[in-house]
């Protein structure tokens, strides 16, 4: 198992968001969790890459217990995350960005590696090396987050909303590269609004409801289900 | 007698001139200290001038107990400094500034009031054990005679030092892994510890380097104050430094040698033509328009 959450709460200041989230991410699968705004999707990704603290339950990856851990320390462990709002570094260039990605120890000394890597899957990228990342196209932009996740030589890659502000055609891209670092062996934690098009690549899913599993399952009895299509539908 | 000035010897403004761009030099590293901890880490440390002080002072005593000259000085200071650095880091920072992806209006307060604490503390114990007296440090290479212009030998040693030190942070900053997670750092907390470094490791090495910088600029310093070392000196270079710095630019290398430039040679030619009151009043309302016009800074 890549990463198992045992009924974890967590929240911000005095504000609980997540009542006893218990979910798992298989080795080498790709698991999305779906639900309405305030469901506590971005939450649940931000206790497991450790920038908010779990109050209570645990956090296990891959096979360790890092509940404890300071985001930095697990990405040591080999957990990559590319945040809401992507969040790079607007004034340094694309392939700055990307190699800061592999500032851990475990990826720093492969670094030009693992960049020819990256700009083999982003062919874009290689051309906008020198380029400011705040000059990049909102397209671009996303490429540069996930890749620079893929520098850190991450066995999870945790993604908040990567389809978020682009046009559908991008989407697909985006959606077609998860897919492939599935194919390279990678296990993929994904949150996305766009609900039918991310179980379409998903594996297994999890439906959360303020602050709580919902409902679970592989996509294929998941998109049948009531509970979901509310939970879609509330979006609108 | 500001026309006689510019009409008696043009070799006099001329050796005024150059005069005033090697002071400049020095004056943009010791703001260069506190630019790197404003830029960085977003704190105003307005305790700088006193560690521009204790640097002034270490210098001193070098060569008071072992004839050790400024320029070697600054390498202790320097030392010295990148300890304090991480010192104060911890002491004052660490705690208001860990676990935050911005720094809030309430820590800037606690961090400002915090350290106008420690300056009057340290100019004060420097009063008690310095005494108030005005020292000095005895270094004279001589001077250069460039056809009618005279440049101290001094004071183009410590220019060439002052520049070498800005290039070589630059260039750590712009060349280096670690360097470019202290620029990360400056745009983006969070995003810095996602990508596997420790805040508090990165911001607190930009601390130390900042302080580095400050006390080795002090100690630079002395060979422009031949008599002039003094528990209060920070009271006089601290503002300058908050002026180079903000015409420059928070957290831009090359904006402390700008604003540091444009200062020295206000001040030197203004001094010369005017008294050294209105040279000083003058640097200050530079920065009216700086800020009208340029608030970001001269540099682009």
């Amino acid at each position: 198992m890549a990463l198992e959450l045992r009924d974890v709460d967590s929240g911000y200041g005095e504000t609980q968001v997540l009542r006893g989230v218990s979910l798992k991410c298989g080795d080498g699968t790709i698991t999305v969790m779906v639900g309405p705004n305030g469901a506590g999707k971005t939450t649940t990704l931000k206790t497991v890459n450790g920038l908010i603290r779990a109050w209570s339950g645990s956090i296990m990856f891959g096979g360790e217990d890092v509940t404890r851990l300071h985001a930095f320390e697990r990405v040591e462990r080999g957990m990559a995350s590319c945040p809401e709002g992507r969040r790079l570094f607007p004034r340094l260039s694309t392939e700055t960005n990307l190699r800061l990605g592999a500032y851990s120890k475990r990826a720093r000394d492969s670094v030009d590696e693992t960049l020819q890597d990256v700009y083999g899957m982003f062919p874009r990228l290689r051309e906008r090396a020198e380029v400011r990342v705040g000059r990049l196209s909102g397209g671009e932009q996303q490429m540069v987050g996930i890749g620079r996740a893929l520098m850190a030589k991450p066995s999870l890659v945790v993604l908040d909303e990567p389809s978020l502000g682009l046009a559908p055609k991008l989407i697909g891209e985006i959606f077609e590269k998860i897919v492939e670092l599935k194919k390279r062996g990678l296990s993929v934690l994904l949150v996305e609004q766009n609900a039918f098009q991310a179980l379409n690549i998903a594996d297994y899913a999890y439906v959360l409801q303020e602050g709580r599993v919902v409902n679970e399952g592989p996509p294929s009895q998941l998109m049948d289900r009531e509970e979901l299509k509310k939970a879609y539908f509330s979006i609108e | 007698m500001v026309a006689s000035y510019f009409l008696s010897d043009p070799s006099v403004l001329l050796s005024d001139l150059v005069f005033g761009l090697l002071l400049g030099c020095v004056l943009a590293v010791v703001a260069h200290g506190l630019n790197m901890i404003w830029g960085v880490v977003k704190v105003v440390n307005i305790a700088h001038g006193e560690f521009i002080m204790l640097g002034a002072y270490g210098a001193y005593f070098l060569n008071l107990y072992w004839g050790i000259g400024p320029l070697a000085s600054a390498v202790f200071d320097a030392a010295i400094g990148f300890l304090v650095g991480y010192a104060f880091y911890y002491v004052f920072l660490h705690r208001e500034l860990r676990g935050k992806e911005t720094v809030s209006l309430q820590s800037e307060m606690v961090t400002l009031v915090a350290t106008f604490g420690l300056s009057l503390v340290i100019s004060t114990l420097a009063l008690i054990i310095f005494s108030g007296n005005v020292v000095g440090i005895d270094y004279d290479p001589g001077t250069l005679l460039l056809g009618p212009v005279s440049v101290p030998l001094g004071g183009l040693y410590v220019a060439v030092v002052s520049i070498l030190i800005i290039s070589g942070t630059y260039l750590f900053l712009e060349r280096t892994f670690i360097g470019a997670a202290i620029r990360a750092y400056s745009q983006d907390v969070t995003a810095t510890e996602l990508i596997g470094a420790n805040p508090a490791k990165v911001a607190s090495l930009a601390t130390a380097l900042g302080f580095a910088i400050t006390m080795a600029g002090g100690a630079l310093l002395t060979v422009f104050i031949s008599v002039g070392i003094n528990p209060l000196m920070g009271t006089l270079y601290a503002p300058i430094s908050f002026v180079i710095v903000v015409m420059g630019g928070p957290g831009k290398m090359w904006g402390s040698l700008a604003g540091g430039l444009t200062l020295g040679i206000v001040f030197d030619v203004l001094q010369a033509v005017a008294t050294p009151q209105i040279a000083f009043a003058t640097g200050f309302l530079l920065l009216i328009p700086v800020l009208i016009l340029r608030p970001e800074g001269i540099l682009k």
